[in-house]
């Protein structure tokens, strides 16, 4: 039994402390890690909010119904560091979401992997941003 | 930068500095400080003060690397990397924090959240080299908790196991928008923000934390503390100068049993915290800053960690956190369907 606690506060502590290490909220309790979904589609809007910015897609299926989707990103602080601008990402882009569905059913997922339809990434940039230790000392 | 972005930053420095001359009407005799360091004919480096005299710690700084808060216990009490283990150490870093890798189980996966270019953790070590955040003690480690700590801090956990999400408040500070380990103090970095803007004037010092959004807003030269009745996220800080150095005492830190000291450690505070940071301008580009955590009742000895602030040319952007929090509606509402999932389970049984 000791050791059955031990084991659960340790899982605890590394869930409390890999999410926030990670992303500003826990991504696993929001989204569904056994629903993954492949989404193409068309960028309506792109919200530049904080904690995280939040992209909009239409996608239409097999029968040409469209179903509007949410895809969660980080937050845009960093793209803007990068040089990326709200010009970056404009109604009417075809894109590609590859992440997991919200767990409370919405159509919604976050932005594991997003690229344009021949695989190179939406927002390609290098591990650094730019700043200042980031520069070869 | 785009018009409404160019149009935020401005208004935000200005509605900033007009706190700030309110504070202190004797900053509108200043004019903007021009941090340079000069090397005098004894070698020794000789960095500028702001008009009023002390020294310079204005400016925008970086605390980002790849520096852990604690260090290898296979390192023992190494303090610094060698070029050559440096390398190593960032070649292994940098491989483990590429997210745009997806070799990973899908729980993991989920976790890393999105791809790498929205992280910012900086991509090299801190400019002293040291192998750990933590200079003291020796062994660049956090003390042991107390045991009356480690016991608040289990039962804390547990109880967030059974409940990871009944309401908001069971969720962490920084989940709520209320609080983040980058704000301090003490300082830590974390995977994006870690960045500051610090102005000064002759009877406060302001620090604006990018990650946040907040300004810890430093009394010089005395004043007493808050009453003990009253506790604030960020504490109640005092400063006062020491040769060059800013040495800012905090006490008065709210805390809960969630709270805790940073994204790369899960530690507690509670009402006897008390955190000494000093800030060292040591050249032109650079600030030295220790901070030394005491709080007898959490951790069995006080410990310190060190970072190398950065200067950068880079603008703080704004995060208005609560602006567009949707993520708590989502964990609320997947912890909604995990109970209704179990449920069924259970009834189907």
């Amino acid at each position: 039994m000791k050791g059955k606690l031990a084991g659960l506060v340790v899982a605890a502590g590394l869930f409390l402390c890999g999410t926030a290490a990670w992303a500003h909220h826990a991504f696993t309790a929001e989204f569904d890690s056994t629903k993954p979904v492949k989404l193409q589609g068309t960028v309506t809007k792109m919200e530049w909010i904080n904690p995280h910015a939040w992209i909009h897609v239409d996608v239409k299926g097999d029968d040409g119904k469209v179903t509007s989707w949410m895809v969660e990103c980080g937050t845009p602080n960093t793209l803007l560091r990068r040089g990326f601008t709200r010009d970056t990402v404009t109604a009417g882009m075809e894109i590609v979401v590859d992440g997991y569905k919200a767990k409370d059913g919405s159509n919604r997922a976050n932005g594991r992997d997003v690229t344009f339809p021949d695989g190179r990434k939406l927002f390609l940039g290098s591990n650094g941003t730019g700043a200042p230790d980031d520069k070869d000392k | 930068m785009t018009t409404k972005w160019a149009r935020i930053v401005v208004r935000s420095a200005l509605l900033f500095g007009a706190a700030v001359v309110l504070l202190s009407p004797a900053l509108a005799q200043t004019s903007p400080s021009n941090a340079k360091a000069k090397t005098s004919s004894t070698g020794a480096v000789q960095t500028s003060r702001v008009p009023q005299g002390q020294p310079d710690l204005e400016g925008v700084w970086s605390i980002a690397s790849l520096t852990p808060l604690q260090r290898d216990p296979e390192l023992g009490e190494k303090q610094f990397f060698t070029p050559e283990e440096a390398a190593a150490y960032l070649k292994k870093r940098s491989q483990e924090l590429d997210f745009d890798r997806r070799d990973v189980p899908p729980d993991e996966d989920t976790a890393r959240a999105y791809n790498q270019s929205w992280y910012d953790r900086g991509t090299k070590l801190g400019r002293n080299m040291r192998t750990s955040l933590v200079i003291d003690p020796p062994d660049g480690r956090i003390p042991p908790m107390t045991p009356e700590a480690k016991r608040r801090f289990e039962n804390a956990h547990a109880y967030f196991a059974a409940h990871p999400a009944d309401g908001p408040e069971d969720r962490t500070l920084g989940e709520r928008c209320l609080n983040f380990s980058q704000e301090g103090p003490p300082l830590l970095p974390g995977g994006y923000n870690n960045n500051y803007q610090i102005v000064q004037t002759p009877n406060y010092v302001a620090i604006l934390a990018e990650m946040g959004n907040k300004t810890r807003i430093i009394p010089l030269g005395g004043r007493p503390h808050l009453p003990q009745s009253v506790s604030q996220w960020n504490g109640d800080s005092r400063g006062h100068w020491e040769g060059k150095t800013l040495v800012v005492d905090t006490t008065n830190v709210r805390f809960n049993d969630k709270s805790h000291f940073g994204v790369n450690y899960d530690g507690l505070t509670d009402q006897n915290l008390r955190v000494t940071e000093r800030f060292t301008r040591t050249d032109a580009d650079t600030i030295t800053y220790q901070a030394t955590v005491n709080d007898p009742t959490v951790y069995t000895k006080p410990w310190t960690i060190e970072i190398v602030m950065s200067k950068t040319e880079d603008p703080l952007f704004e995060y208005a956190c609560h602006e567009g929090n949707y993520g708590m509606f989502g964990i609320l509402g997947g912890a909604r369907a995990d109970e209704k999932k179990a449920a069924e389970q259970g009834h189907h049984q």
